[in-house]
């Protein structure tokens, strides 16, 4: 087998193969007589076809199955000859049959040559969260917020309360399309309408009615009714004073808590927070590390790995949004994800080259901690790690991911990483 | 009819069976379906036109339709002739590219 690789351009690379006549034929008499086994022809026992008869009949299509094979394997074993790794799939070009020998060119890109960036110059802060005392009690009081009962009162609506209420907006005397309800369930001070229809409501009684009058705002969606005067006929029909849960045991029952004990309780909301806090600045860590080594380091993506990471996205995007329907991912267009596929190719490049300059592997050790600690968050942790360490697909997730937070915490210990302290909303809250 | 458009509708098809096969590869003789009222000259002189070569001698032979029993009786199936047709000494037919 006769192999010349010649470079076409920048990271592309056209290898001619020569395989000779021999080995193609031999495939073909074969696969013949295989066929011959099991043919079935009119006029012939099963079996006892002649391979001549075969090879007159279906001669020229068992021809070109072998030759597509012998170009696959011959390729394979090309690119072990020359040692060389291509990145995703190769095209075939002018694979000729000349009865002598086969002949066929294969086109592919390269892994490009990656020159990492200096470690020394990535520079990220790494904020340390203290969850305060202050904190829990926060996030139990939206807790509780979000469990508040309503219960009907007689008295003037007011902030926070629930309403229920018909209303007609009518614009210059006209009732509008989408401007009426019945029976709206609406909370004040939530928002959620325009602004001045919440703040009109607030002082009407139950059972009254009062006319208000708003401004649609200029950026309104509805381009029909931004910046219009409207006056909105409401009837009020009830007001919901909310009631908060108090913070007892039914209330932790409801939330699905392990512990039923106050104290504990808010031991375990501290520790749901510190995880979460934890989580948020690692992955911003993570985020700012990669950015800076990309942003560093010089190379090609090549196009053959952008355009699988491309395809991938694309299907992603297309179960997210695309729910029931059948929807061919091909139909999105390429330049939507252009850049985020090259991002990622450039991002596992990056890190792959890291584990393997650094000799980073995933041991099972690592893996192990780190399944148990995803695990700690469910309620029989061990039945979650035994699910993950008996499932091919998820173990090899999880070894990716200790092996990238390697790779970081690797590229960390050259890098200039200043400590600053950060409350735990912001924390939380820069990340999303 | 002219002799010419006789030759056309003598030779009905090649036949392919194990035994075709056989005497093929062996005696170079070449079975075709014949018409059943062809005779062994007009078949050695069709095959000599139509696929240019030289034809040392034809046997034939008549086969019977089977005769068939249905709800309305009797039904029969035609007769076929065949024609063992020997060629001359390294000649062969190719019926795949004709």
């Amino acid at each position: 087998m006769q192999v010349t690789v010649e470079t076409t351009s920048g990271l592309e690379r056209r290898m001619t193969i020569n395989v000779p006549a021999d080995k193609v034929n031999a495939e073909v008499d074969k696969r013949v007589k295989d066929t011959a086994r099991r043919v079935r022809l009119d006029g012939f026992r099963p079996g006892k076809v002649p391979a001549s008869v075969v090879k007159q009949r279906f001669g020229p299509s068992i021809r070109a199955e072998v030759l597509q094979d012998v170009v696959r394997e011959s390729y394979v074993e090309a690119l072990d000859q020359e040692s060389i790794t291509p990145a995703g799939y190769p095209r075939f070009e002018d694979v000729k049959d000349e009865g002598e020998a086969v002949q066929f060119a294969a086109v592919f890109e390269v892994f490009p040559e990656i020159r990492l960036g200096d470690f020394s110059k990535v520079e990220v802060e790494r904020s340390t969260v203290e969850v305060t005392d202050e904190n829990v009690e926060q996030m139990i009081e939206s807790l509780r917020q979000q469990r508040a009962e309503y219960n009907d009162v007689d008295r003037a609506a007011a902030n926070d309360d629930k309403v229920v209420a018909d209303f007609v907006g009518k614009i210059d005397g006209e009732a509008f399309d989408g401007g009426s309800a019945e029976d709206q369930e609406l909370i004040l001070g939530s928002g959620r309408m325009i602004p001045g229809f919440e703040e009109g409501i607030v002082g009407i009684k139950p059972g009254a009615e009062k006319t208000i009058e708003v401004t649609f705002p200029e950026e309104y969606q509805n381009k029909d009714l931004a910046g219009k005067k409207a006056t909105f006929d409401i009837t009020l029909k009830k007001v919901q004073a909310p009631s908060l849960p108090e913070l007892n045991e039914d209330f932790i029952k409801e939330l699905g808590a392990r512990e039923t004990d106050v104290e504990a309780f808010r031991q375990e909301v501290r520790e749901n927070m510190t995880r979460e806090a934890r989580q948020a600045v690692q992955s911003k860590v993570k985020n700012d590390v990669i950015n800076q080594l990309i942003e560093a380091s010089e190379f090609d993506a090549p196009t053959a790995l952008v355009d699988q990471e491309i395809q991938r996205l694309r299907q992603e995007a297309v179960q997210q949004f695309g729910g029931g329907q059948q929807m061919d991912p091909n139909q999105l267009p390429r330049e939507l994800f252009v850049e985020q596929a090259e991002r990622r190719v450039r991002t596992g490049l990056i890190f792959s080259e890291v584990a393997k300059k650094h000799e980073l592997e995933a041991d099972d050790e690592s893996v192990r901690a780190r399944v148990e600690e995803l695990a700690s968050v469910y309620q029989e942790p061990e039945s979650v790690v035994n699910y993950y360490m008996n499932n091919q697909e998820q173990l090899a997730q999880v070894q990716s991911l200790v092996l990238e937070d390697k790779v970081i915490e690797r590229i960390l210990q050259d890098a200039k990483v200043t400590e600053v302290q950060a409350d735990y909303y912001e924390a939380v809250k820069r990340d999303n | 009819m002219s002799t010419q458009e006789r030759l056309y509708k003598v030779l009905l098809g090649p036949h392919i069976s194990e035994k075709a096969t056989i005497v093929a590869d062996g005696n170079g003789q070449y079975v075709f379906k014949v018409a059943t009222d062809a005779t062994k000259p007009e078949i050695k002189q069709a095959v000599e036109s139509l696929f240019d070569v030289k034809v040392l001698s034809v046997r034939t032979l008549n086969h019977k339709g089977k005769v068939k029993r249905t709800v309305r009786g009797f039904g029969k199936r035609s007769d076929t002739k065949k024609a063992y047709v020997r060629l001359a000494e390294g000649q062969e037919i190719d019926f795949l590219n004709v």
